[in-house]
This record gives C-alpha cells, sequence and structure tokens, in this order.
C-alpha cells in the first residue's frame, strides 16, 4: 500500500512550505529572545513590582501546555488588539487578525520564558574578572555589554538557542490548529488530498529531520569558530 | 632606585572608609601619592590592600571620604556615573587573575581599550599597542588567544593593555601571586621598567625584596588602618613599630 512516488511527490510539496515556516520560526526566534534578554535583565537587577508580576506569568506559562496558549491566544487576541486599537480611535474588525500574528504573539511570548534562563546562565558564566577589567579600563555599561559580556555569554548560550530554535520548528507543527500551515500543516493537507496519510507523515518527518540535522551541523561549525579563544 | 620626583601630588585619600556587611574593612584612610611616585601597599592578608586599591578606580564602592585624582575631585557621598568614569579613565589595573578578554587576541586586548574609551583610530591603536606590546616582550605573540599563554605571558599582556590607554595612575593588585615560581621574574622584570619609566604606581604585593628596590614609598596597613609608611629603607630597615616588624621578621624567617 506504500506508495513510494507518492512520497516523494508530497517530499517536495511540503519543501515549499518551509521557508515560511522557517521565517516564522525565526522571528518567534528574535522576539522570543529580545524578549527573554529584558525577564533576565529585570530579574537580575530584582525591580521589584515587575520581578513578582514577572515570577507569576513565568510559572503560568512554564505549567500551561503550548496548545492551550494557542488556543486562548487564537480566541482571545483580536479582541485584546480590538480593545487597544480603539482606545487610539481606530475601528478594527477581530476577525481581521492574521492567525499567523496569534501564532507569532504566543510562541514568543511563551518561549521567551526559557530563553530567559538560557540568558541569565550564560551572563552568569562569563567571569567577574573580565567585567571589572572592563570597568576599569573606562568601559560604560554599554560597552562593556557589547564588547565583553555579549560576545561571551553568546558563546555560551548558543548550543541552547539553537536547541530553541529546534524545538519552535518543531512546535509549529500546533499552529495548523489555528490554520496557519506549516510543514506538519502541509503534510496533513497532503495526506487527506491524497488518501495517504502515511507517505504524507513519513515525507514530513524526514523534512523536519534534514532541516534540524543542517541547522545542527552549520551552529556546530559556527560554535567552534566563536569558540578559538577556549 | 632613585628617580626624579616632583612633588605634584597625583592622588590623594581622605578618611576613606568601606565595610562589608557591618565589617568595617578600611577605617579611614588618609594617602599621599606624588607624581610618579611607586607606592607600595604591604601588610597581613585580609588587612584591606587590595580594598584600599579597588576603592581608587572604584571597583569598591567606599561608603565615606574624598579622592583627589590629577584634576579631579570627588567625594564618595556623592558621587555620579560621569564621575566614576572620570576616575577610571585616569587609571588603569593590573589584576591578580590578569583577566584578560578571552573572546579576543593578545594585540586586540591591547587595541580595544582605546578604541572604545579613548575612540582613537584602528591604525593608531595598533600602533600604540604594538609599541606595548614591545615594551613587555610579546611582539610574537601578537594573534595568541590568551589561553594560549603562560600565565606570566598573560600578565604581561595585561601591563601592555593598562599601558596603552595612557593612565596617569596605574593600580597593581598583587601581580604576580597568581604565578607559578619561575613565571614571577619576568612579570616583576616588566613591572620594574614601568616604574622607571616614571609612570605613577600603586603596587599591592607580597614581593618584598622587590617592594623594596623599586618602591619611593612603602605603607604598611595593618587591620584596615595605615599603620606606618615611609621610605623603603624606613620601612624595611629603620622601623620602629613593633606591629611592621613583626610582619617583615615573620616575612623574612618564613623566607629563609
Amino acid at each position: 500500500m506504500f506508495q513510494l512516488d507518492v512520497l516523494i511527490e508530497d517530499f517536495f510539496s511540503i519543501l515549499k512550505v518551509v521557508p515560511q515556516t522557517l521565517l516564522l520560526a525565526v522571528i518567534i526566534l528574535i522576539l522570543s529572545l529580545f524578549m527573554g534578554g529584558c525577564l533576565a535583565l529585570i530579574q537580575r537587577k530584582k525591580i521589584p513590582i515587575l520581578f513578582t508580576i514577572i515570577t507569576v506569568v513565568q510559572s503560568f506559562l512554564r505549567g500551561t501546555p503550548n496548545v492551550v496558549l494557542l488556543y486562548l491566544g487564537y480566541y482571545s487576541l483580536p479582541f485584546i488588539v480590538q480593545y487597544i486599537v480603539s482606545l487610539m480611535g481606530i475601528d478594527f474588525n477581530p476577525h481581521q487578525l492574521d492567525p499567523v500574528i496569534t501564532v507569532i504573539v504566543v510562541f514568543s511570548i511563551s518561549f521567551s520564558v526559557f530563553q530567559s534562563e538560557t540568558i541569565r546562565g550564560s551572563l552568569h558564566s562569563v567571569e567577574r574578572g573580565q567585567i571589572e577589567a572592563a570597568q576599569s579600563l573606562g568601559y560604560g555599561f554599554f560597552h562593556t555589554l557589547w564588547k565583553v559580556i555579549i560576545p561571551q555569554a553568546l558563546v555560551e548560550a548558543l548550543p541552547d538557542i539553537m536547541n530553541s530554535f529546534l524545538v519552535i520548528i518543531k512546535a509549529l507543527s500546533l499552529a495548523y490548529l489555528i490554520s496557519v500551515v506549516d510543514i506538519f500543516g502541509q503534510a496533513k493537507l497532503l495526506g487527506a488530498y491524497n488518501f495517504s496519510y502515511i507517505e504524507a507523515f513519513v515525507a514530513a518527518a524526514f523534512v523536519y529531520w534534514i532541516l534540524c540535522s543542517i541547522f545542527t551541523l552549520f551552529i556546530n561549525k559556527f560554535e567552534l569558530r566563536l569558540r578559538k579563544g577556549y | 632606585m632613585f628617580m626624579e620626583v616632583s612633588t605634584h601630588k597625583m592622588l590623594l585619600l581622605k578618611n576613606l572608609q568601606i565595610s562589608f556587611n557591618d565589617e568595617q574593612v578600611l577605617k579611614g584612610i588618609n594617602l599621599t601619592v606624588n607624581k610618579g611616585d611607586v607606592v607600595t601597599l604591604i601588610g597581613p592578608s585580609g588587612t584591606g590592600k587590595t580594598t584600599l586599591l579597588r576603592c581608587i578606580n572604584y571597583l569598591e564602592k567606599p561608603d565615606d571620604g574624598e579622592i583627589t585624582l590629577g584634576d579631579v575631585h570627588l567625594d564618595y557621598k556623592s558621587i555620579r556615573k560621569k564621575d566614576i568614569l572620570k576616575i577610571r579613565r585616569k587609571t588603569a589595573m593590573v589584576f591578580q587573575q590578569y583577566n584578560l578578554f578571552k573572546h579576543k587576541t593578545v594585540i586586540e586586548n591591547v587595541m580595544e581599550a582605546q578604541m572604545v574609551v579613548q575612540k582613537k583610530s584602528k591604525k593608531a591603536a595598533y600602533e600604540k599597542s604594538m609599541e606595548e606590546l614591545e615594551k613587555v616582550g610579546l611582539i610574537d605573540k601578537i594573534n595568541a588567544y590568551p589561553s594560549q599563554l603562560s600565565g606570566g605571558q598573560q600578565q604581561r599582556v595585561s601591563i601592555a593593555r593598562a599601558l596603552a590607554v595612557e593612565p596617569e595612575v596605574i593600580l597593581f593588585d598583587e601581580p604576580t601571586s597568581a604565578l607559578d615560581p619561575e613565571l614571577v621574574g619576568e612579570v616583576l622584570k616588566v613591572i620594574e621598567a614601568v616604574a622607571k619609566s616614571g609612570i605613577t604606581i600603586v603596587l599591592v604585593t607580597h614581593e618584598m625584596s622587590f617592594a623594596q628596590n623599586i618602591s619611593t614609598k612603602v605603607v604598611f596597613m595593618d587591620k584596615g588602618k595605615i599603620v606606618e609608611e615611609g621610605t623603603p629603607t624606613e620601612i624595611f630597615n629603620q622601623s620602629s613599630n613593633e606591629r611592621t616588624r613583626e610582619f617583615l621578621n615573620q616575612f623574612y624567617t618564613r623566607k629563609n
């Protein structure tokens, strides 16, 4: 029953959605890193009220499955946006909100929690002595961060960031639940179209696998280059 | 060691105090360092020598006191961020653990502060760095990473890095304490050359004979206070202070 030609055909039509899946993953990765960085900063500086709020929100996000968050976002975000936009006096039809936006917002927020842990750990790994050396030479806060802390923290964080990128790619398969088509979504559509689910999902699995392998290889090379001084 | 010493005051500390967890570590330090002075702080471990040094460039935040460094005068009670940078840009520090930037090569380590802090061009920074690296004898290592160097070499790079920003005062915090004994000599030689060049130095060290040879002024500290200060001869040979003599005797018996 297994048809190789269908598998191959499915494989290539799944490849077509790879760019948009990757783009989505990259956007989510960047936003989650940015927000994670802010979270890490707030936690490091122990900014009073914010710190408490973040601790609670973090625990909530950590304790709820992505699917639940995704549905929650899908049904609430359009109305939140409508409300905010109406404050500025603009009319907005909540049903116009592209579910892609929902995916980006929900995943960026939920992954930022994990990114903040990664960032906190990597910042911690930079030797205090080097920071003091920079300070003693008259570096300001920004230069110390940019020239000394970030380059070294990045090396430390890279494996974890890469790992989270792969997790995001895989987590995007949930986006199909709110009608955003990614690799998995495409496979599901193809399977339904041909009544050949096994071929479609085998093809999807291969696409995921190949993608992840390529990225792992690439990042290992990159890490080696960054680690020259270690 | 003799050199021309003008009486122009370079660094003045007045009633400097600092506590860690309610324990007073420095109990009102007054210190004068003239331009071109080589001032060595000696004394038992845990006496606050390193803390005093770190207060000068504000790596530790004193609770009270005043500092005058060149044309900058500051009261620690009302210090602002801008003031901290001013002080730090007039000083440079050589650390016990070298503290080189691990992700940068030797030449990049020496160049960076010149470009970042002094806004020099890359070319100017490179030339200055080569000049300083030549002085410390590491011209053949400019493209090495710190991890590829011995402790003595790393410390020499860190001295070059400190010199390259042309500080008015250079602070040495036990620069040879982390080194293997056979590497101490090469670093001391470089420090001696720095001292001879006429730059103002404040040095914390446990190398007593080195302190005796190199210093224009020796400061003996004990329990957070300056007990005695004077020329090397006054402190090492003629001190009548019991604590000073006790410390030095203990040192020499241990050494012999």
